[in-house]
């Protein structure tokens, strides 16, 4: 391919430039001084983090560490939901990344940090040691908040808030539901990986409720009052699906505090809700590891310098994506891997002995209203006062009065975006 | 494409030169900049599809145009106005030149040939003043069209012919407003089948 030549071309220009200026040095000793990266996670981030290194300075060691041979993706699951696609479709492997950018994929799960010896531990007893370490874990569950809901209940209650069995489980569910019926999903407090997210939920089950079972209700228990993308759903629910969404913020009685998975009972704070499918998307924190390794503060996520994402707590290890702190950066995917450059950018310059190169990052959030109705928000952001901040004037949603073509065409951009972020993760 | 060939180590040697020298103080390297359009246009601007425009390899001048087109509200658009209006000017220089320097990848997509035989003939009587060597050639306002995704082509014309006159230049708007929907569609497959 054409894009590898250039790859090569510039590869070939750096070593011959290494080998230059260290004269006869073998090249038994170069492999040995090889600069080694251990990244965790070969998710939205770590993938990213990963090849982009690679893709920089390919003279560094890059091992990508994933306790999933195969990784599912979270964007685009609602439409598994909605009955629009299979989850094949959004189901990746490692073996691209590893022929066209030498990226060395392990399938382990990581058991413990150890910031002093710079290794982690997975099973097996394996250790990996880096000079860098690169954490991307992704999200894990606050199940404290919430009497009743654990891990058994989410067998019950699925969450499908990570893409895979959970997502095929709420399928199902809602294909065994009546006509009729009444499926709830409750939403979680800020923050939380994609805030968009619930809310095209409702809006694709509805797509499917519309064709297959009309009767049914969509009531959404949120704990917040008020939501990303808030008027452009409610405008896109009300034409699409009449009223067969409904909203329950915070203050109305939306909260929940206990469930009781064997009746199907949401316990709030003010009513009792029994449905025929619950979607209980609980309250979230930074990936287990973070916890485990130490990079996380009291908010339960993990506070990083927001130029390189290296760990305030932790020298050489750095945390991108969902697990971070990022300033006014949402948990998103876009967010992930535009914080995974910044971050492969900053651990590419400081093994090179140089100043981490001044950041630049975006995101973008198509949802999927209807199959000819998308909306999006987008955002540039810089680094300001040592913070992540959006980029006054530039950003904002689509616009409410958009026209039909529009809409149609953000559910192409919506489905361009999602070959291209996967190509870019994982080709 | 010729001019690539001679220009190519050159602007290799000047992308190194470009990131230290961004590197020294808080400007943002090209490269640091033109990364986060990979999430939508693919690893170095070679789209992975569907209506989503290929932009590596495209010329420079062309690139940073429609960037500024994009910022101002010339140019249409459902979310690229949003995101240019985050960079200043030297930004979307910098944008477009990184991207241009990367190599072009055509869509790996097999053109309909039937469509693509049609094209060709509104490409020969229309077009092929300014969209030299089958849409191959690009020079300052005129982008490469050979080898695009057909999706994108498609509205691309679609929206050129929906203004009419207004579509710029104006010699195309004027001849864009006469094809029917199938002749559109007809030179996107022609330009996919030239690649
Ligand atoms: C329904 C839904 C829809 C969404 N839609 C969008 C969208 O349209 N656009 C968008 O931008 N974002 C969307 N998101 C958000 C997006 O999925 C996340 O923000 C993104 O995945 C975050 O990337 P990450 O790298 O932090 O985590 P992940 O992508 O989850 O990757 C984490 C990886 O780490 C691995 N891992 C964790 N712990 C260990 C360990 N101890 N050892 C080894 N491996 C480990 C996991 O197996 C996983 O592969 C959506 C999310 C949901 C739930």
């Amino acid at each position: 391919m054409a894009a590898m030549k250039r790859r090569d071309f510039v590869k070939a220009a750096g070593a011959a430039a290494v080998l230059g200026s260290l004269g006869g040095v073998s090249s038994l000793t170069l492999a040995q001084s090889k600069k080694r990266v251990v990244v965790v996670g070969g998710g939205y981030g770590g993938a990213i983090a990963a090849k982009y290194i690679r893709m920089a300075d390919p003279t560094i060691d890059v091992r990508l560490i994933d306790q999933n041979s195969r990784f599912v993706s979270c964007p685009l699951s609602n439409e598994v939901l909605g009955g629009e696609r299979d989850i094949a479709s959004l189901t990746f492997g490692y073996s691209d990344l590893s022929a066209n950018h030498g990226v060395r994929f392990v399938n382990n799960e990581i058991l413990e940090i150890n910031p002093e010896k710079n290794y982690v531990l997975g099973n097996g007893n394996l250790k990996y040691f880096y000079d860098k370490l690169v954490v991307s874990p992704g999200i894990s569950f606050d199940f404290d908040q919430v009497t009743g809901y654990d891990e058994a209940a989410t067998k019950v209650m699925p969450h499908a808030w990570k893409a895979g069995p959970q997502t095929l489980l709420l399928r199902k569910q809602l294909e065994a539901m009546p006509d009729g019926g009444v499926f709830y999903i409750v939403a979680p407090p800020n923050p939380f990986r994609c805030p968009p997210g619930p809310y095209e939920r409702a809006a694709q089950v509805a797509h499917y409720f519309k064709n297959h079972k009309p009767k049914s209700k969509i009531i959404i228990l949120d704990a917040k009052d008020k939501f990303s993308k808030q008027g452009l759903f409610t405008q896109g629910w009300k034409m699409h699906y009449g009223d067969m969404i409904q909203w329950v913020s915070g203050a109305e009685g939306g909260i929940i505090d206990e469930v009781d998975p064997a009746s199907m009972t949401l316990i709030g704070q003010v009513d009792e809700f029994k449905g025929d499918v619950v979607n209980f998307i609980p309250a979230q924190k930074a990936g287990k590891l973070a916890h485990v390794g130490g990079l996380t503060d009291e908010s339960g996520w993990c506070p990083v310098d927001q130029k390189t994402f290296e760990s305030s707590i932790h020298k050489d290890i750095h945390v991108i994506g969902d697990a971070s702190i990022a300033g006014k950066m949402p948990k998103s995917g876009y967010a992930a891997n535009s914080q995974g450059k910044v971050c492969a950018a900053a651990v590419v310059a400081a093994l090179n002995g140089k100043p981490a190169p001044e950041p630049s990052y975006v995101n973008t959030c198509y949802s999927i209203i209807a199959p000819d109705h998308g909306i999006s928000v987008a955002a540039v952001y810089q680094l300001k006062d040592g913070t992540i901040q959006g980029v006054e004037g530039a950003g904002g949603l689509s616009p409410m009065d958009a026209s039909e073509r529009t809409r149609a065409l953000e559910v192409e951009y919506a489905l361009g975006w999602f070959k291209n972020i996967a190509a870019d993760m994982f080709t | 494409m010729k001019k690539r060939k001679t220009v190519f180590p050159a602007a290799v040697i000047a992308g190194i030169m470009l990131t230290g020298l961004a590197q020294a103080g808080g400007v943002r390297s090209p490269s640091m900049l033109a990364n986060t359009c990979a999430g939508c246009h693919g690893t170095n601007g070679a789209s992975a599809g569907d209506y989503m425009p290929i932009i590596g390899g495209m010329e420079k001048e062309y690139l940073y145009t429609s960037l500024s087109e994009y910022k101002s509200g010339e140019r249409d658009s459902t979310i690229m106005g949003r995101i240019a209006k985050g960079y200043s000017d030297q930004e979307l220089k910098a944008i477009a030149s990184y991207i241009a320097r990367q190599p072009w990848v055509s869509s790996p997509l097999q053109a309909d040939s039937k469509l693509a035989a049609m094209g060709k003939a509104i490409h020969e009587e229309k077009c092929k003043t300014c969209h030299e060597e089958g849409g191959r050639l690009q020079e300052d306002e005129t982008p490469r069209l050979a080898g695009q995704w057909p999706d994108y082509t498609l509205v691309f014309l679609e929206d050129c012919r929906a203004k009419g006159e207004r579509c710029e230049p104006r010699k195309m708007g004027k001849r864009v407003m006469e094809l029917s929907d199938e002749e559109l569609k007809a030179m996107a497959h022609y330009y996919l089948s030239e690649k």
